[in-house]
């Protein structure tokens, strides 16, 4: 794992960069720990400071620092999307590979539970769940909730992938040599479905901290736990950028945009290293 | 029940393509039946072009694709009741594949021995290692290899004529009764060719193994099979002992297979090349 | 050995009586990095040969014996990570060049598809599937046959004629027709601008044997009729004892043994060749054969001096010290071996 580091940092530059974004936003978020203000609290700075050295990132209306808030924001946006990026990845992945590997009415109702959730449209449900849940609607819910709607896609092209490798000749070896189905799909056929796996994960936190982001500003979240979308939110509500308060704006997204690029970058790094016909090429065989 | 290693009675296999409102039917195979005597080892042909029904036939012999008429039985089992795990296992004891591509045979990203060791494992019941590792190294010595060659080595790192014979060592470490190899030296080089089907030759006499040999060349199904079927369009259109169909074949398309082989005109030009056969006397000896 | 120096570019009318192609020391390199891992292969390792015109030239060799690099050179297909590090190619269409790769564009359009053509293993390599026949055909001869366009069409259908394909075929897509029909079709296409070169790269590989008869019997044919020189490569003896006039033995990157093809497969010289030659099984025949101990280096890591002395029965000490020339021991055959031909050193 290491040396896959190692040489990943050694000699691919856009790997550089999105670790050092990445790098970047999650140590932000770690100094979370350390903030001297608890996050809930409003008017404990004077608000509508510009940034100065007192305030590095200025100070809301609401009377809280930009700089802390945004540490907690960031924080929170990102275990938003991870969480929501492990779950639904879990769910693509098993349904993805047993669809493929399985076939027949196995594949075929997973296939159609598979296809009612891509034509789901996203915005209208999570508004409706936000008006049936109200209070109740916390992030992890929410998370959840989005986890639930996010692996249908993935899962259609893991399946594809199965479907490719259940013909290859090695999987018949695997099979006669007296290896069950979950041995099967977790040793011989995983490796090869890692790179979608992987680049998929980036996309979906992309896309799920960007629809988290999109309901905060609209309000239809637990405001009251900061995130980026929250921060502007807020924002919105004080009419910042009519009142001149472009800090309170400008750094959640210039942060949420660093995340992005980041873990843009680094997919499309990591996803050159372990695919299998580069590993191949590395270990000297014959891609073909 | 019957003493056969395995019987196949008017095997038909038929496939459909198509979706709701058109649909084609594919007869694959045609009413094919033929036997395997368990007490007489044996090497037993099946020669056809591409679209004859070959691969589709050893693909049910192997339990890979169902029959849609006809029946197949190996050691008396009748091969629809396998279903449980117990039951594939059971049947895999018995009988093995050799597959036509060497390099797809092994997973390219994983290593060799790993294959063997879990081969090894799943049908004896002994787990210890030392066992395990005597035993694959018998089956390497076996196919002409040593453990000590293909520890931990990966697939692109052996020749095509290497592979294969791993591909062999595995199918031999369950026991099993009954070899299906299809192709298994066509995309094997010709210097290396000749090693593995007198391999096939020594399983037979020196293991007792009987082996279905599914190919087109007719060159090395003359050498070492002991019968053979011809196959077309799903059907059999001859079949009986190897060299007398071989020499002289009756129906119309087996003499077509045979005056299409490309060899017998150079050994007409200039006699059977018996001289450069002595050189490598002592190879041949030592094989 | 024969050479041919590679002079400058000039405008000399090609030589009538000389060889159409010409190889001089070729040498074909892989290299390749990925995550700084370096890997060089020596795929073509100086390689020397001449085509006669008129002539079928057989290339046999087993994988990794460097034989598919050797025609892409000289094809001209050469994009890094293959690189020609030395050597020079000549066709007497295109003097002066060494290589199609050294030509300037131009150059190449003219005499592709005109003195060049190719006749690949897939034909699905050539034909465009989503297009009819008749459009391929257009595509690659329109620009070398003058012309109007009815006249075209007239030519091509008399050509396919003789692939005995009827020219309903035109208006058909590739998949449509079986695959012997397809790789016909793909002769006729090589053939119809009448080059002078053909390329041949395991063009009946994927047919099946009857099929594989009749379409070795219609090149030959062809071959015969427009007196085109075919470089013919393929793994399979058989298809060499039914088709070429001389062959020429590949192995791990060099040439090792040339001769007509009878001389071949009677007398082999070569302890590869003569291995070859006997492990090959024959109808009607029961001599045991044997297989080959070891199998074909690496060409990354080939063994130093002669690449065939770790699995040789005649190997002498020599052998791994110094790479054994092509030598003429009887005329018209070409051997390199130190053993076939006794060596200036003690």
């Amino acid at each position: 794992m290491l040396a896959i580091l190692r040489d990943l940092l050694r000699y691919n530059v856009e790997f550089r960069i999105g670790v050092a974004l990445v790098g970047f936003v999650v140590v932000l978020s770690a100094l979370s720990a350390v903030s001297p203000y608890p996050p809930q609290d409003v008017y404990v700075v004077p608000p509508d400071v510009p940034p100065s050295l007192s305030y590095w990132l200025g100070t809301t209306s609401r009377g809280q620092d930009v700089f802390w808030q945004l540490t907690f924001a960031i924080r929170n946006t990102l275990l938003f999307g991870c969480t929501v990026a492990l779950i639904s990845r879990m769910l693509a992945l098993m349904i993805g590979l047993l669809s493929g590997y399985k076939g027949g009415w196995i594949d075929r109702a997973l296939m159609s539970v598979n296809d009612t959730f891509i034509v789901i449209p996203l915005l209208p449900i999570l508004v409706l769940f936000y008006f049936v849940m109200r209070d109740s609607m916390s992030w992890l819910m929410l998370a959840l909730i989005m986890a639930c709607l996010g692996w249908a896609y993935d899962a259609r092209l893991i399946r594809s992938v199965a479907m490719s490798l259940k013909t290859r000749e090695f999987t018949q070896s695997s099979v006669f040599s007296g290896m069950s189905t979950r041995e099967i799909l977790v040793q011989e056929h995983l490796p090869y479905v890692m790179p979608i796996v992987f680049s998929t994960t980036m996309n979906n936190m992309i896309w799920s901290i960007g629809l988290e982001v999109t309901l905060a500003v609209l309000g239809f979240t637990d405001i009251n736990t900061p995130t980026i979308g929250g921060m502007i939110y807020w924002a919105n509500q004080h009419t910042a950028m009519v009142a001149g308060v472009w800090w309170w704006i400008a750094f959640p997204t210039a942060a949420v945009i660093m995340t992005f690029i980041g873990l843009f970058l680094l997919a499309v790094s990591m996803n050159e290293y372990i695919d299998p016909r580069s590993r191949l090429g590395r270990i000297g065989g014959v891609a073909t | 029940m019957s003493a056969a290693l395995l019987e196949v009675s008017h095997v038909g296999k038929i496939f459909t393509r198509g979706g709701l409102f058109s649909s084609r039917r594919i007869v694959a195979v045609d009413d094919v039946s033929f036997q395997i005597d368990a007490a007489r080892p044996e090497i037993f042909t099946v020669i056809g072009e591409s679209g004859s029904g070959k691969t589709t036939l050893s693909r049910m012999i192997l339990n890979i694709e169902r029959p849609t008429s006809g029946a197949l039985s190996v050691d008396g089992l009748d091969l629809t009741t396998v279903r449980t795990n117990a039951g594939r296992m059971a049947f895999m004891h018995k009988v093995q594949p050799i597959f036509q591509n060497p390099f797809e045979a092994f997973n390219p990203l994983k290593q060799l021995d790993r294959y063997l060791f879990m081969t090894r494992r799943r049908f004896h019941a002994e787990a210890d290692q030392a066992t395990i590792e005597v035993a694959v190294d018998e089956a390497l010595r076996n196919v002409g290899l040593s453990l000590k060659e293909v520890r931990r080595r990966y697939p692109h790192e052996l020749s095509g004529g290497q592979l294969q014979r791993v591909a062999i060592a595995r199918a031999l470490l369950s026991n099993p009764k009954l070899i299906v190899a299809d192709e298994p030296v066509s995309m094997v080089d010709a210097s290396l060719r000749m090693s593995i089907v007198n391999l096939f030759k020594a399983l037979r006499d020196d293991l007792g193994l009987s082996i279905i040999y599914v190919t087109h060349d007719l060159a090395t199904a003359y050498y070492i099979s002991d019968r053979i079927i011809i196959m077309q369009k799903g059907k059999v259109v001859e079949s009986g002992d190897a060299r007398a169909v071989l020499n002289a074949p009756q129906h119309p398309y087996s003499r077509q297979l045979r005056a299409a082989v490309l060899l017998p005109g150079v050994a007409a030009a200039g006699g059977p090349v018996s001289q450069p056969a002595n050189v490598f006397r002592e190879f041949n000896a030592s094989e | 050995m024969s050479v041919e120096a590679a002079a400058p570019a000039d405008t000399r009318p090609p030589d009538r009586s000389g060889p159409i192609l010409s190889v001089t020391d070729l040498r074909a390199h892989f290299r390749t990095t990925h995550f700084g891992v370096n890997r060089y292969v020596r795929a073509v390792d100086g390689i020397s040969f001449d085509v006669k015109r008129g002539e079928i030239y057989g290339l046999a060799g087993e994988s990794s014996s460097g034989k598919t690099t050797l025609v892409k050179t000289i094809a001209g297909a050469i994009k890094p990570p293959l690189e020609v590090v030395g050597g020079t190619i000549d066709f007497a269409f295109l003097p002066g060049y060494g290589g199609l790769h050294r030509a300037p564009p131009t150059e190449v359009a003219r005499i592709r598809w005109r003195h060049l053509s190719y006749i690949m293993q897939g034909s699905m390599n050539v034909l465009n599937p989503v297009r009819r026949l008749r459009q391929s055909f257009v595509d690659f001869a329109r620009p070398h046959i003058a012309g109007t366009a009815k006249e075209f069409e007239t030519a091509v259908i008399g050509h396919l004629a003789r692939v005995r394909l009827e020219p309903s075929v035109l208006a058909a897509y590739p998949h449509e027709l079986s695959g012997g029909m397809r790789q016909r079709a793909t002769i006729a296409l090589a053939t119809i601008c009448r080059p002078d070169f053909i390329i041949a790269d395991e063009p009946t590989t994927a047919l099946d044997v009857v099929v594989q008869k009749d379409v070795l019997g219609m090149i030959h044919g062809i071959q015969r009729e427009i007196g085109s020189s075919v470089l013919f490569v393929t793994h399979d003896m058989g298809v060499h004892a039914h088709i070429a006039d001389r062959l020429g033995i590949m192995y791990a990157g060099r040439l090792v043994e040339e001769a007509t093809t009878p001389e071949i497969f009677k007398n082999p010289l070569h302890p590869y060749t003569r291995h070859l030659i006997s492990s090959l099984p024959r109808i009607g025949d029961d001599v045991p054969r044997g297989g080959l101990e070891g199998a074909p280096p690496s060409l990354a890591d080939p063994p130093p001096g002669c690449r065939f002395h770790p699995r040789c029965p005649l190997a002498m000490e020599i052998c791994s010290r110094r790479v054994p020339d092509m030598i003429e021991t009887k005329p018209a055959h070409r051997v390199a071996c130190f053993a076939v031909n006794g060596s200036t050193e003690p």
